[in-house]
């Protein structure tokens, strides 16, 4: 073998390296339950007045998809409920509100309880819920937070136990439905306070919109840590 | 940009055990010069404690010159350059839909250029030669490609690499042979930590020095005194902090008195912030000496 043939198979060589360099595909198990879920509820109902009950049907993916829903009322006497979810609170007691979705064999269906009453009621009070961010990597992210309702959207507010490895390259924090992938997940942005007590307030979000809270290292495209709400 | 796995110290592993290198300078006015394929694939890398964690698959290719030429009997001028550098990242797609959710994509430029000075500190030809170099790793690559700026050939910063070496030559069992060792220091521009170098170098020549074997232990160790994640926000896949400690294995067979080539492997048996995987080197050289 002479140089110039030598040459010609490191040439070679390099130029089975680059071919092997395509983009190829990685894969994240991302399957859920899918879910039909009613997003904003009421407790109870005067009498006379209405309500307009909102839903949302997660898929496989939890991702949101636009399907038919049925509402139906326990006790359309007291409280009535038309094809696009407004209530109508016609006689004093108690019904049961129920959407559901049907596709084949899978039935989904989400209910809330409403009372109706003769006397005003109070306005609803904000939802709150409090939950623990744990890892899902070796790297240290844990803190205990309050997820808050509020007249514009949500507030999530870390405590002091809060504690995130500052070596995290790349760290953004999402709502999500799926607790495995960002795939139609709010980015609420970048995380900039590695320790201690923080919050973000999040407008134009609903408190029933997401299930959980992730922490996704962008560089590495993998999920560092995650919460329930 | 401190904040991810640190492709260069990656290329580290790999290139410090194609050096000609040692405390050896060139003969004034002799040269060596090597063209070669530096690449690595990895899907996991060593996390702040040490374990590893996996990662979206990322491929970096280097095709690099390497030079040696000796401007004295003692001074030796040192070039690496990596004349192309191919870093990409694969598509993330869901198993349940086979959606793309992170679209993959790649760049292709030049590298960082590492221009260095050796100078030999004991006469040509001395037992234990000494020699103390000066590497100056220059931000010639680009720091910020892809759509997320997450895709690099450079960190953007200007490394100062000076280091001293120590050497010898002998016989074992009847072959030609030498062992080698170095300590260096690496102040780093742009809010990077500085790091203290280390390593140690057995080789062994075969077949009447037609072959040459040989095997390195790299060590890097981080001073962690420069920025973290706390004081900038980063999708670099340049890392800062990163240590570890590597094993290469090298063969160079001489095909004539001065032209062969070469392969090795190398690898982080340890290692903080840096990627989990093997990397290889093929390479043609030609020793004017």
């Amino acid at each position: 073998m002479n140089r110039y043939n030598i040459f010609l198979a490191i040439i070679w060589l390099s130029s089975l390296c680059y071919m092997t360099a395509c983009i190829e595909d990685d894969f994240v198990q991302d399957e859920v339950d899918a879910e039909l879920r009613i997003t904003n509820t009421i407790d109870s109902l005067e009498i006379g007045s209405d309500f307009q009950l909102e839903s949302i049907y997660l898929n496989n993916i939890g991702s949101v998809e636009q399907v038919v829903i049925t509402w139906t009322s326990s006790a359309s006497d007291i409280l009535a409920v038309d094809a696009q979810g407004l209530i109508m609170a016609l006689s004093e007691g108690t019904a049961t509100i129920t959407a559901t979705f049907q596709d084949g064999d899978l039935t989904l269906s989400d209910s809330r309880t409403i009372s109706i009453t003769s006397i005003p009621v109070a306005p609803p009070v904000f939802n709150s819920t409090n939950g623990t961010i744990v890892t899902t990597s070796s790297y240290i992210l844990t803190g205990d937070f309050e997820y808050i309702e509020t007249e514009t959207g949500v507030q999530l507010n870390f405590s002091d136990n809060y504690s995130a490895s500052t070596s995290l390259p790349g760290l953004f924090i999402y709502l999500s439905n799926n607790n495995n992938s960002i795939n139609n997940a709010l980015e609420i942005g970048g995380v900039d306070v590695f320790n201690g007590a923080h919050g973000y307030d999040i407008s134009g979000v609903g408190f029933n919109d997401y299930r959980y809270i992730i922490y996704f290292c962008k560089p590495f495209n993998i999920k560092v840590g995650e919460g329930e709400l | 940009m401190r904040n991810l796995i640190s492709l260069l110290i990656v290329m580290f592993i790999s290139l410090s055990s194609i050096y000609a290198g040692g405390p050896w300078p060139q003969s004034k006015g002799k040269a060596y010069v090597k063209l070669s394929e530096w690449w690595t694939i990895f899907d996991k890398h060593y996390t702040d404690s040490g374990q590893t964690d996996p990662n979206l698959t990322t491929g970096i290719f280097n095709t690099s010159l390497y030079a040696e030429y000796g401007i004295t009997n003692r001074l030796t001028t040192v070039i690496n350059a990596p004349l192309f550098s191919r870093n990409y990242m694969n598509n993330l797609r869901s198993q349940t839909t086979n959606e793309v959710i992170v679209e993959g994509e790649s760049i292709n430029t030049i590298g960082d250029i590492d221009l260095g000075f050796k100078y030999g500190l004991t006469k040509p030809g001395a037992n234990i030669p000494i020699s103390v170099s000066l590497t100056l790793g220059l931000p010639t690559g680009n720091v910020s490609g892809g759509k997320l700026g997450n895709l690099q050939t450079s960190d953007g910063e200007f490394n100062q690499i000076l280091q001293i070496d120590a050497g010898t030559g002998f016989k074992l069992l009847g072959h030609s042979a030498y062992t080698s060792l170095y300590t260096g220091f690496n102040h780093r521009t742009n809010g990077f930590s500085e790091e203290f170098r280390w390593g140690v170098e057995f080789g062994i020549g075969l077949f009447n020095d037609k072959l040459w074997l040989n095997t390195k232990l790299n060590a890097v160790e981080s001073l962690k005194n420069g920025d973290t994640a706390e004081t900038i926000t980063s999708t670099s896949l340049f890392a800062n902090n990163s240590e570890f400690t590597s094993v290469a294995f090298e063969a160079n067979v001489y095909l004539t008195s001065k032209f062969g080539v070469s392969a090795s492997i190398a690898g982080a048996v340890r290692g903080e912030i840096i990627a989990a995987a093997s990397s290889y080197n093929v390479g043609i050289f030609y020793d004017f000496n």
